[in-house]
């Protein structure tokens, strides 16, 4: 009954911040929503017994991507963007008719199927004599899914490549906006006067 | 006294539904990413949820491989913004449409 109460305020308040994710024209308010989203998020993987993806959950999502995030968006200076219309003209018709639909239809194929379990080797029992979540965990991934496991480090080493080749700077230009660094003349970018 | 599988599926489709919707109206291209990221997040629930009801460790497996995904996914997401925006000072989707390097 406990478990119920909390899965329903743990689910309500992700819910909640997803709706304002999506609302707040103010992009560092909208990370912070999202970061309480994914620990609300968290918190229903730990009411299931998943410890490891919540505290993976809460360090990858909430800690790198999202980190990750909040600099790119303090890099560039959106501010001046914020007053522009935040909404598509015309697809926010479009997705204030097919949102509901689609959620309608999800919602009415949940409840009406009907879900059996078919009983798998780790219920509760079993996987707390087994010596845990994690160790379980851990134990199968590395007997049933190595080469996946290997195949993910393979996508995340592209990923970086990709990431540093799209965001560096071209040769020349980067050496010259370095160039003034070195020089005692001193260049205030304009955003930060309009900041203060 | 387990959760039914049915509330687990019904958040991930208000989830779902939520990213879509920010997706689908949204011009500005780092709200589409983190809408992105939520509608990833509703599908670990899903997965997460059937794990539990099958007692098994395959969908914690794939929540950890979608998670891998994600990650990938923001950095190249992000560098891809941080380029755009370098070349044309706006991070409004509709205004890039133009297939001209």
């Amino acid at each position: 009954m406990v478990e119920k109460v909390l899965f329903i305020v743990f689910a309500a308040l992700a819910v909640g911040s997803g709706v304002g994710v999506i609302t707040r024209s103010n992009i560092v308010h909208a990370l912070i929503l999202l970061i309480f989203s994914f620990v609300n998020v968290a918190a229903i993987y730990l009411l299931t017994s998943a410890f490891f993806i919540a505290v993976v959950q809460i360090l990858v999502y909430a800690g790198a991507i999202l980190v990750l995030f909040t600099f790119v968006v303090m890099f560039l200076n959106l501010r001046q963007y914020q007053s522009m219309e935040q909404l598509h003209p015309v697809q926010k018709w479009v997705a204030l008719i097919m949102t509901p639909l689609v959620l309608a239809e999800f919602v009415v194929v949940a409840l009406a199927a009907t879900w059996t379990a078919v009983g798998g080797p780790f219920d509760r029992e079993t996987v707390a004599a087994g010596g845990g979540n994690v160790a379980l965990l851990g134990e199968r991934l590395f007997n049933d899914a190595l080469l996946p496991f290997e195949i993910a480090s393979l996508i995340l080493l592209v990923a970086m490549v990709g990431a540093v080749v799209l965001a560096a700077k071209e040769g020349r230009e980067f050496m010259e906006t370095r160039a003034w660094a070195d020089t005692d003349e001193e260049r205030i970018p304009e955003f930060v006067e309009e900041e203060v | 006294m387990d959760i039914p599988i049915e509330w687990y599926l019904v958040l991930s489709a208000f989830l779902f539904v939520i990213g879509a919707a920010g997706v689908l109206t949204r011009r500005n291209m780092f709200i589409v990413l983190l809408s992105i990221e939520l509608m990833m997040n509703a599908v670990n629930i899903n997965l997460i949820g059937f794990s539990r009801l099958h007692d098994n460790f395959i969908g914690q497996h794939f929540v950890l491989f979608t998670m891998t995904v994600a990650a990938a996914e923001a950095a190249v997401g992000l560098a891809i913004v941080t380029s755009l925006f370098r070349n044309r000072q706006t991070t409004m989707v509709d205004l890039f449409d133009l297939l001209k390097g």
